[in-house]
C-alpha cells in the first residue's frame, strides 16, 4: 500500500513537471536619466547604440524628460555597465539607471502625458 | 577678422566647423553628408563618416566666388574632426570641435593646382530654446589664403521632441576674408530637422538665398 502510495506520488510529479509551461525571466524595462539630452538629431546616435544589443526589444527617448527607456527581449538582460558604456560612447553622460515594473508601452505613454 | 563677432555678445562660444553650421560629428558609426548654397559667395559639398563620438574622418569640396572682383578658387580636402571637449548639462549641452585637413585647390587667379592646408574650429552652445554656434574656417595655400567665420544665434518657437519636427529661426553673422566679401553679410534662416534629415534655407540682407541639406545615417 505504502509502495502504490509512492508510485501515485512519483507518477504526479512526473506528470506535473512534464505539462508545467517553462518559465523564463519576463522583459524587463530600463529606464536611463542623460544629461545633454537637448536635440534629436543629435541624439539619434544614442538609439542607434542602443538598438545595437541583441537583448534590445525598443527603445524611446524623451528629449522633455531627458530620458532614454528601453525593453529588452523575454530572457534577455543588459547589465547597467554596458548601458552606461554604450550612453558614454554615444557622447551623453548618464546620471541613473532604473529597472521598472512597467512595460516600455506604459512609460511611452506616461512620458507623452501631458502635465 | 572677428571684431564683428566681439561686439556680438556671445562670448559663451568658442569656434565651429566647416562652413556648415551643424555640428561636424553626428554620432558614433555614423555618416553625415551635406551640401550647403551660401549666397553666391560659397558653396560646400562634405561626406564625413564618426568611428566615434568624437572623431569624424571624410572629405569635401568647396568652391567660393568673390563679391568683390570675380575670384574663384575650387577646393577639394581630406578633413579629420575632433571633438575637443563636450559639456553634458542638464538641460543643454556645449560642444568645442577642431578640424585640419590638406586638399588640392584651382583657381583663377593662379596656374595648376596648389596644396591646400584646411583648419578651424567650433563652438555651440544649445538647449531646447536657444542655440549658439561660432565657427571659424581657413583655406590657404602658397596663392591665396581665405577664412570665413560664421556667428549663428537661433531659437526655437516650440520645443521639439525626439519624434518631432524641429523648427528654429536663425539669424546669421558671416565675414569673409581673402577678398571674398566685404563686410558681414547677415542672413535669416529657418532651420528644420526630424529624424535624420535637416534642411535650413533663408536669404541674406542683400536678397541672396541661402541653402544648406544634410543627412545623417
Amino acid at each position: 500500500m505504502h509502495f502504490g502510495k509512492t508510485i501515485l506520488f512519483a507518477f504526479a510529479a512526473s506528470m506535473t513537471i512534464a505539462i508545467a509551461p517553462v518559465r523564463t525571466a519576463a522583459a524587463a524595462t530600463i529606464e536611463m536619466d542623460v544629461s545633454g539630452l537637448v536635440c534629436a538629431f543629435c541624439a539619434q546616435g544614442i538609439e542607434k547604440k542602443l538598438r545595437a544589443f541583441p537583448a534590445t526589444a525598443d527603445v524611446v527617448v524623451s528629449l522633455e524628460k531627458r530620458l532614454v527607456a528601453l525593453s529588452t527581449k523575454d530572457g534577455a538582460d543588459i547589465g547597467d555597465e554596458e548601458l552606461k558604456r554604450a550612453l558614454t560612447d554615444a557622447g551623453y553622460s548618464v546620471k541613473a539607471i532604473r529597472r521598472e515594473d512597467e512595460t516600455l508601452d506604459a512609460v511611452r505613454h506616461r512620458l507623452e502625458a501631458k502635465p | 577678422m572677428l571684431k564683428f563677432l566681439a561686439g556680438s555678445g556671445a562670448g559663451i562660444l568658442l569656434a565651429s566647423a566647416s562652413v556648415a553650421q551643424a555640428k561636424p560629428i553626428a554620432f558614433a558609426n555614423g555618416t553625415t553628408v551635406m551640401a550647403e548654397y551660401g549666397a553666391g559667395t560659397m558653396e560646400e559639398a562634405q561626406a564625413f563618416y564618426a568611428p566615434y563620438y568624437w572623431l569624424s574622418l571624410g572629405g569635401g569640396w568647396l568652391r567660393t566666388d568673390s563679391d568683390i572682383d570675380g575670384r574663384t578658387r575650387d577646393i577639394r580636402y581630406l578633413r579629420a574632426n575632433y571633438l575637443v571637449h563636450r559639456w553634458n548639462l542638464d538641460d543643454a549641452q556645449a560642444n568645442v570641435f577642431a578640424w585640419g585637413g590638406l586638399g588640392s585647390a584651382s583657381g583663377n587667379t593662379f596656374r595648376g593646382n596648389r596644396l591646400d592646408r584646411n583648419a578651424g574650429f567650433q563652438a555651440d552652445y544649445e538647449t531646447r530654446w536657444v542655440y549658439a554656434a561660432l565657427m571659424s574656417d581657413l583655406h590657404e595655400s602658397s596663392a591665396y589664403s581665405q577664412r570665413v567665420d560664421t556667428l549663428q544665434l537661433g531659437f526655437a518657437p516650440y520645443a521639439h521632441d525626439y519624434r518631432d519636427l524641429a523648427a528654429w529661426f536663425v539669424v546669421q553673422a558671416r565675414d569673409y576674408s581673402g577678398r571674398l566679401y566685404h563686410g558681414v553679410e547677415w542672413a535669416a534662416l529657418v532651420r528644420l530637422f526630424k529624424g535624420g534629415a535637416w534642411v535650413e534655407a533663408g536669404v541674406t540682407a542683400a536678397g541672396k538665398p541661402q541653402l544648406m541639406m544634410m543627412f545623417n545615417f
